[in-house]
């Protein structure tokens, strides 16, 4: 089912700010001054027409990923990026394997952490699906995410019925470990729990966001702007979050060792 | 010595294996090797028999003389999944060949991947370490060739194919695939009318390392044959030829021709 919500929050958000032009209808980019910060705001939504027909329900294709590139890369000299993310997975095509799918979602992840690396703060804020490689394309390479708190997100690797083939696992086994090991899990405060998440939102409605619902988030969206420094952080930084000490121990054990042995 | 030489395979090899042949005879240096024990406890509380190496080597030495690491992937554990403590020593081992590169010390470095992607029973963790690592790839490629090679029967899929393509260069096998999306998940997705799993001649041709040498997706095509792959990665580092950069283009993007490509593929537009 195509969601509402990227186009729904990116559209308050922005209320009404031109959209850049040069991308494909799946990809919405504007312009917008948040607070006094500038910010180009940009979302994947679905575009029944897309000439790729398994990216028509939002989903990260070949044209988004590209597309979202662009629109990064684009982004205005000291401007930040804020990425809407309600994006329900790769297209699973024999089309966008063919043309070289890894490629197109490589393309915006890249142009994410360059404009990261190159001085623009990035943030993200999660008002729908985060699944896989569109997540890591849209998403995962900000400095700073935040979350609504609600059912409707998922942030996952593979959908369970795509699991249990791979994994020859019954999907009822799926879902008991996804509850008892949050490294399976498929909801946000679960995901919440390894240091990549800053803020967790209570919304009335995350479909059509009321002004109330507006005006909380924009606030913590323009206090984090004022901090250049959140958006600015690498992914690395969330081993020393207050909860990834615990929750991500081996992979900082792992650093911890591999710097001990690198020189002989 | 006989005139005639046996190629003898890189695919067959294990992922230790293949991290001492890419490395100068002699130089192979385990870090965090197997005695050391960090194996995942997530597969154990699942049911799945964990590796002493969680299924990744990182091992220092030299290539053509010069400090060099090379991190490589087994694929035939659990099809080289990438998880928590394999994500780190890719991630750490790239973070680690930065700061050389600032000290002005700097390391070759080949990511030698045989990976179906992300382990599904660490995903969460999973997906942070190739956030972790597709970053790594990004500030390290701004300073010093990265240097992927693609090899193995699995060859790479999912999030690490992602990641490989933020290589600087990339070698490719003809025996070895270079997709998102497995043929098995495109086929449980969107059904057996996109995608048949059995269908190999279509997965062959369409995921391929020829046909991705053939699209400007690695910048070498090697045989299976350790000798051959060595030249290569030694190659790579003495004359680096560049991939085409991944910069977004103007919608629709004019290098590709969609109908005309599909179908030379053979493939329903």
């Amino acid at each position: 089912m195509s969601s509402v919500r990227g186009r729904a929050w990116f559209e308050r958000i922005t209320g009404g700010a031109e959209l850049v032009t040069g991308l494909p209808p799946s990809v919405l980019a504007a312009d917008m001054t948040l607070d006094g910060h500038a910010v180009r705001v940009i979302a994947v939504v679905p575009d029944a027409n897309a000439r790729f027909p398994l990216a028509r329900k939002g989903d990260v294709g070949i044209d988004e990923g590209f597309g979202v590139a662009h629109a990064v890369s684009g982004t205005p000299l000291k401007s930040a990026i804020l990425a809407i993310v309600d994006v329900p997975g790769q297209a699973f095509g024999t089309r966008e394997e063919a043309v070289g799918l890894q490629r197109a979602l490589a393309a915006s992840a890249n142009a994410y952490i360059r404009a990261r690396r190159g001085g623009h703060p990035v943030y993200a804020l999660v008002v729908g699906k985060a699944i896989s490689g569109a997540f890591l394309a849209h998403g995962l390479q900000a400095g700073w995410i935040g979350a609504l708190d609600d059912p409707g997100i998922e942030v996952h690797v593979m959908s369970e019925a795509a699991v249990a083939r791979v994994t020859r696992m019954e999907r009822a086994d799926i879902t008991r470990l996804a509850s008892e090991i949050p490294a399976t899990a498929r909801d946000i405060r679960s995901f919440a729990t390894f240091g990549a998440i800053d803020r967790i939102f209570e919304v009335g409605n995350p479909d059509a966001p009321s002004d109330v619902d507006l005006e909380m988030v924009v606030r913590a969206l323009a206090g984090a702007l004022r901090t250049p420094e959140l958006g600015l952080r690498n992914p690395r930084e969330r081993l020393d979050r207050p909860g990834a000490l615990q929750t991500r121990a081996l992979a900082r054990r792992v650093r911890e060792e591999l710097q001990a042995q690198w020189d002989a | 010595m006989s005139a005639l030489l046996l190629a003898e395979s890189f695919a067959e090899r294990g992922a230790r294996e293949r991290a001492r042949a890419l490395l100068d005879a002699q130089s192979f240096r385990e870090l965090i090797g197997p005695f050391e024990r960090l194996a995942s406890p997530y597969l154990a509380a699942q049911g799945v028999v964990p590796q002493s190496d969680d299924g990744c080597v990182v091992a220092r030495g030299t290539i053509g003389g010069k400090r060099a690491c090379v991190v490589a992937t087994d694929g035939r554990f659990l099809g080289g999944s990438v998880g928590e403590i394999g994500g780190a020593k890719i991630a750490g081992a790239l973070e680690l060949a930065r700061r050389d590169a600032e000290r002005g010390t700097p390391t070759r470095t080949v990511l030698a991947l045989d990976t179906g992607g992300i382990r599904l029973q660490e995903a969460n963790l999973g997906i942070l370490a190739v956030t972790e690592i597709c970053d790594a790839i990004v500030a390290l490629r701004m300073l010093q060739p990265v240097v992927a090679v693609i090899a193995g029967r699995v060859g790479v899929y999912g999030g690490l194919s992602l990641s490989t393509a933020l290589c600087s260069q990339i070698i490719v096998s003809e025996g070895a695939r270079v997709g998102l999306n497995g043929p098995d998940v495109v086929e449980t997705e969107s059904g057996i009318e996109e995608m048949d799993s059995s269908d190999r001649p279509l997965i062959w041709r369409v995921t391929g390392g020829r046909m991705r040498f053939e699209q400007g997706f690695a910048t070498a095509l090697v045989a299976d044959d350790v000798e051959a792959i060595r030249a290569a990665v030694q190659h790579a580092f003495e004359a680096p030829r560049e991939l085409g950069p991944l910069e977004p283009q103007a919608f629709p993007d004019p290098r590709l021709d969609l109908d005309t490509f599909l179908r030379a593929m053979g493939i329903e537009s």
